[in-house]
């Protein structure tokens, strides 16, 4: 089971992107489909104010018939264990560096394969990075969020479709490959 | 790009949208300040292919990631990035704040954590 922990501007996408792998998906996020949100995530506008999992999981139903499962609860350390119980791939697709800690700190201990997307502002530069490369940048650098507007869709999107490709090929065959992405080009980890 | 030692790597750079790599390999095990110092030369005076000629470029709130050699990249790999905020603790009250209505960036703001 591949647990995705985040359906924002990355993980939205990337729920869609691996619509067709052979594996049962469940999503966690406890926040909701802002109006603003429908501008750059996987987040239609009848969606506006459900929870972001639920949205998902009946748009996913709806246009796919796609099965997904959903926890619309915060992740905490108290529930942790419970949330990632069964998973043999977590995606972190969070936004914020407490959450992360959390995240790999959990999967580091209990030895679970970890793939983490990540955007810079301004659209610029996006990660797909296996955990034993990931290191939670310190400090926040000058700009707006990324997923603000609509201005950075395709560039999220990519950077979700990557993911997708990382979690692709590790399900065919248990290989560990990230990327680095530009707008203008793609480095493979 | 000439031939990459075991002791060296390749040297990837993002600016501004645009990405490209040294020419040349640097030694794996040089400092990030290093580094930067080389990138930032490189992209001011237009040395690095893929990416435009920054006389103001600045590199000091970029990242060095460092990956060794695999089976499918041969050689090492220096990545020289900005950093991605989407894994930041940021401002509880982000939604509301004033400096980012300003167009000036909660990481401005007084308050932000």
């Amino acid at each position: 089971m591949i647990v995705i922990i985040g359906v924002g501007a990355l993980g939205s996408h990337l729920v869609q992107f691996i619509r067709n792998e052979r594996v049962d998906i469940k999503v966690i996020d406890f926040d909701r489909v802002e109006q603003k949100n429908v501008m750059s995530q996987f987040h239609g506008k009848p969606s506006v104010g459900k929870t972001k999992v639920t949205a998902l999981q009946q748009t996913m139903d709806f246009l796919f018939k796609r099965q997904t499962s959903v926890v619309s609860h915060k992740l905490v350390v108290e529930n942790i264990d419970v949330l990632l119980k069964g998973a043999t791939l977590v995606v972190d697709c969070l936004d914020n560096g407490a959450s992360r800690k959390l995240v790999q700190d959990y999967v580091r201990k209990h030895n679970l394969p970890c793939l983490h997307g990540a955007l810079a502002p301004g659209g610029e530069f996006g990660r797909s990075i296996w955990d034993q490369d990931f290191v939670i940048d310190s400090e926040v650098g000058a700009g707006a969020a990324t997923c603000e507007d609509g201005e950075f869709l395709p560039f999220i999107a990519l950077t979700a479709a990557y993911l997708a490709r990382s979690v692709q090929l590790f399900l065919k065959d248990g290989k560990k490959i990230g990327f680095s992405i530009s707008p203008v080009g793609v480095v493979a980890i | 790009m000439n031939e990459i030692k075991d002791t060296e790597a390749r040297v990837n750079i993002t600016h501004a949208g645009k990405n490209g790599d040294l020419p040349d390999p640097v030694m794996f095990q040089s400092t990030d300040a290093d580094i930067k110092a080389w990138v930032t030369e490189a992209v001011r005076t237009g040395g690095v292919p893929g990416i435009d000629a920054a006389p103001n470029a600045d590199f000091s709130d970029f990242v060095v990631d460092r990956f060794t050699a695999t089976e499918a990249r041969p050689h090492n790999l220096l990545v020289v990035r900005p950093k991605t905020p989407f894994g930041f603790s940021s401002c509880e009250h982000c939604k509301e704040c004033f400096y980012k209505a300003l167009g000036l960036g909660c990481c401005v703001c007084p308050r932000k954590k």
